[in-house]
């Protein structure tokens, strides 16, 4: 742990921070590389390996073929052997197409092998939708990877956070699943919100998974999120504020493990619980976080609040997106409901 | 060679029966010490011994679901790999594994349950001898089943333009649970992808452990050279059914017959006495290599079972907050909360 | 441009060769007014056509004015902000 008493000015947007953890670490040890579609030149199709080529060459920013179980599974077979790869599935909806080396050999060896095995490597994914990419582009799938045991889930909210927490999944010799939102990345095709631009620190420093941050103090609803919706709730809880209501914001930041504590801490103070997520309503993160709280705290639960994208495939036409997406507006009015 | 093929030989004979105790009349396939599904390699013993004659502990393999003959030539810890199978604490996966999912980390074996999906692994493990510029190679063994899979023609393509020093060896016994080869593949012989993968592909029609030895060697002689990627196919034939329990009604009586009837132990044996090995050397090499199995699976069945309790634990190998526990603090100018 | 005697005008250095266009927008900041600030340091990244560049500080000092803020439009030549030099 480092304690830093110099003000940190310098900001990045999430997409730099993320590289600049990566180059740290690719500096540090050899034995770190990246490997994915379109990364080495192009830089990622989100900026997610923008400079990395320039100072790494070639053979440790590997662009690969469109081959999804060949490439994610060559990752797993190299962390095997001691390497640290990094591998990125271009976009979470792809994962179909390589799921079986996902979830079957990169979530499960360490635990068939009874931990003699390890599989230290980083599968870095764009996740999100807001710019009509439609169902096949658009999914968080927060839930899907969530879900199946073996992986550790980490979601990225601001700069700050993308840098120490990729540290700590790059040096962890754990799998872990790093989804990283597309708008959030600062990309100028795609412009973000306030928000995800924050002061970085030079230093390099890691973030512990399963730790929950409360972005905003309150006292009357405790919303809890991730990922954009951090910034979305935020906003709205800004509003909010001018009708009266006290508005406690809390980033999950990890979904494996999950920080319950945190989020019964909040409720414990205020009784209501919006859950906000852009993953679909059924059998996933709100329904986890309601029930988890539910299981331990259920007699500080006054109400509950589910915001979610309903159970549909996210649609093309903007109004038809926006429908689904959850907005600033939803989030508000889901508050008001619990009030 | 001899004495891989003839351990492999009598494991899995040993196997079945041990399997099969606890499990009649009726064939409940959860029953008896050797619960779940077994998948055993009788007739399969030459590819083995001929492909892992020529490797290395640090060289690494996958197999499939069909291993315990790939694992005994690789050097696999025979008694931790029976313990395994038993589903003992002192297995090789603590009992959370089975036989279809063996990790020997110290002679680099793994082998996992879904067709074609040990390629991608053995891919990248070429890929990480390749970055450290050392001579070691990786070698994925398959079923001739498995060469429709996506994952095995994904990984000739990415072997191929990396140049990974891997080889692929189809293991062919012509039957893939119920379907023979004819039915589901058009290429008459898994060895006719590498052509369309621009590799070497070779095959070797005969169930002949010197055969596929030469053929090996030359193959992995050439990743070892860092001369890239090798497709080997080799004709083996399967004594048994596709798993234990499988009645094999649908494969032909002839073929059965004939199968037992080929024997590659034998053939191998006759090799050695016509280089003047004498019976009484192979007898006692025999003999060895029974006990050997013996033991193992003594040793085995005397193994603890697993603490209920051990179920929640090797998810990971680090603590779930990963590699700190705590957040430093910073003073970030901007406060944009 | 008649500035005060210390301070120094950030501008794109460099203009991108095979850009078409004279404009561009201010992408990104990384640093806000007030902030301490290094020559070379990457200041904020400008977007012109579809290349993205970063605008890197000129000497050492502080940044006192930012003039083009995010999603700002600017000309070639055009200050984007000032540095009272150290």
């Amino acid at each position: 742990m480092s304690q830093q008493t110099q003000r940190v000015e310098r900001e990045l947007t999430m997409s730099r921070a993320m590289v600049e953890a990566i180059a740290t670490e690719m500096r540090d040890d050899d034995e770190v590389f990246y490997m994915g579609e379109d990364v080495a030149d192009y830089g990622g199709i989100f900026d997610s390996t923008e400079g990395l080529r320039e100072e790494f060459g070639y053979d440790r920013v590997m662009d690969v073929p469109i081959s999804e179980t060949a490439y994610i599974g060559a990752a797993v077979g190299a962390a095997q052997m001691g390497m640290r790869p990094i591998a990125e599935l271009m976009f979470v909806d792809f994962f179909g197409v390589a799921m079986d080396q996902i979830y079957n050999q990169l979530a499960k060896n360490t635990y068939m092998s009874g931990g003699n095995v390890s599989v230290p490597m980083v599968l870095t994914t764009a996740v999100g939708g807001t710019y009509n990419d439609a169902a096949q582009h658009s999914q968080t799938l927060y839930g899907t990877f969530a879900h199946v045991p073996g992986m550790k889930v980490v979601v990225p909210s601001t700069a700050y956070e993308a840098k120490g927490l990729m540290h700590n999944a790059i040096r962890d010799d754990d799998p872990v699943v790093y989804m990283f939102h597309k708008r959030l990345m600062g990309i100028g095709w795609m412009p973000a919100p306030d928000g995800p631009k924050t002061p970085v620190p030079e230093t390099d420093y890691t973030i512990p998974f399963g730790s929950a941050d409360v972005k905003r103090e309150g006292d009357d609803v405790t919303v809890v999120t991730l990922g954009l919706h951090v910034h979305r709730a935020l906003e709205a809880a800004e509003n909010l504020a001018d009708d009266g209501t006290s508005v406690e914001v809390l980033d999950l930041r990890s979904l494996v493990p999950l920080d319950t504590d945190t989020i019964v801490e909040s409720v414990e103070k205020t009784g209501n619980l919006v859950v906000v997520d852009e993953d679909y309503r059924s059998f996933g993160v709100t329904g986890e976080i309601v029930a988890s709280v539910a299981d331990e705290a259920l007699g500080a639960l006054d109400a509950v609040e589910r915001v979610a994208v309903p159970d549909v495939p996210i649609p093309y036409s903007r109004p038809l997106e926006n429908e689904v997406v959850p907005n600033v507006g939803d989030i508000e009015a889901a508050v008001e409901r619990i009030q | 060679m001899y004495v891989d093929m003839v351990t492999a030989r009598h494991y899995e004979e040993r196997l079945q029966e041990e399997y099969l105790e606890g499990k009649q009349p009726a064939f409940d396939i959860s029953a008896g010490p050797i619960p779940g599904e077994l998948h055993l390699a009788a007739g399969h013993e030459a590819s083995g011994a001929g492909v892992c004659q020529h490797l290395r502990d640090d060289d690494a393999v996958t197999a499939p679901h069909r291993p315990h003959h790939v694992a005994i030539a690789k050097g696999v810890d025979l008694k931790r790999m029976t313990a395994e199978i038993f589903g003992r604490e002192t297995g090789l996966g603590k009992g959370k594994g089975g036989h279809m999912h063996l990790f020997d980390p110290d002679v680099n074996f793994a082998c996992s349950g879904i067709i074609a999906q040990g390629c991608p692994p053995a891919a990248g493990a070429a890929l990480a001898a390749k970055k450290r510029n050392t001579d070691s190679v990786a070698v994925a063994f398959l079923g001739e089943g498995a060469i429709d899979q996506g994952g095995f023609l994904e990984s000739l393509n990415f072997a191929a333009v990396r140049d990974l020093p891997v080889v692929f060896v189809i293991e062919d016994n012509d039957w893939a649970i119920s379907m023979p080869k004819d039915r589901v593949t058009d290429v008459e012989n898994g060895s006719r992808r590498a052509g369309g993968f621009d590799m070497p592909g070779v095959r070797v029609d005969h169930d002949d452990a010197v055969a596929i030895y030469e053929a090996a060697g030359e193959a992995i002689g050439r990743a070892r050279d860092r001369n890239g990627p090798t497709l080997l196919e080799v004709q083996v034939h399967r004594r048994m059914g596709h798993f234990m329990g499988d009645p094999q009604s649908y494969r032909p009586e002839r073929d059965q017959d004939a199968a037992l009837a080929r024997d590659s132990i034998e053939r191998l044996a006759a090799d050695l006495r016509a280089h003047g090995v004498d019976d009484d050397e192979l007898d006692e090499l025999r003999e060895d290599a029974h006990k050997r199995v013996e033991e193992a699976i003594a040793w085995a069945k005397d193994q603890p079972e697993p603490e209920p309790g051990a179920a929640h634990e090797d998810v990971f190998v680090n603590p779930g907050s990963g590699v700190t526990d705590s957040e430093p603090e910073f003073e970030l100018a901007g406060g944009d909360d | 441009m008649s500035g005060e005697d210390d301070r120094v005008a950030v501008t794109l250095a460099e203009w991108p060769d095979d850009a078409d266009s004279d404009e561009g927008v201010v992408v990104n900041w990384f640093v806000r007014e007030g902030a301490t600030v290094e020559a070379s340091q990457s200041l904020c990244e400008v977007q012109v056509e579809k290349v993205s560049v970063d605008v890197l500080a000129p000497v050492d000092g502080t940044l006192v004015e930012v003039v083009r803020d995010e999603d700002d439009e600017f000309e070639r030549g055009d200050t984007l902000a000032w540095i009272a030099e150290e």
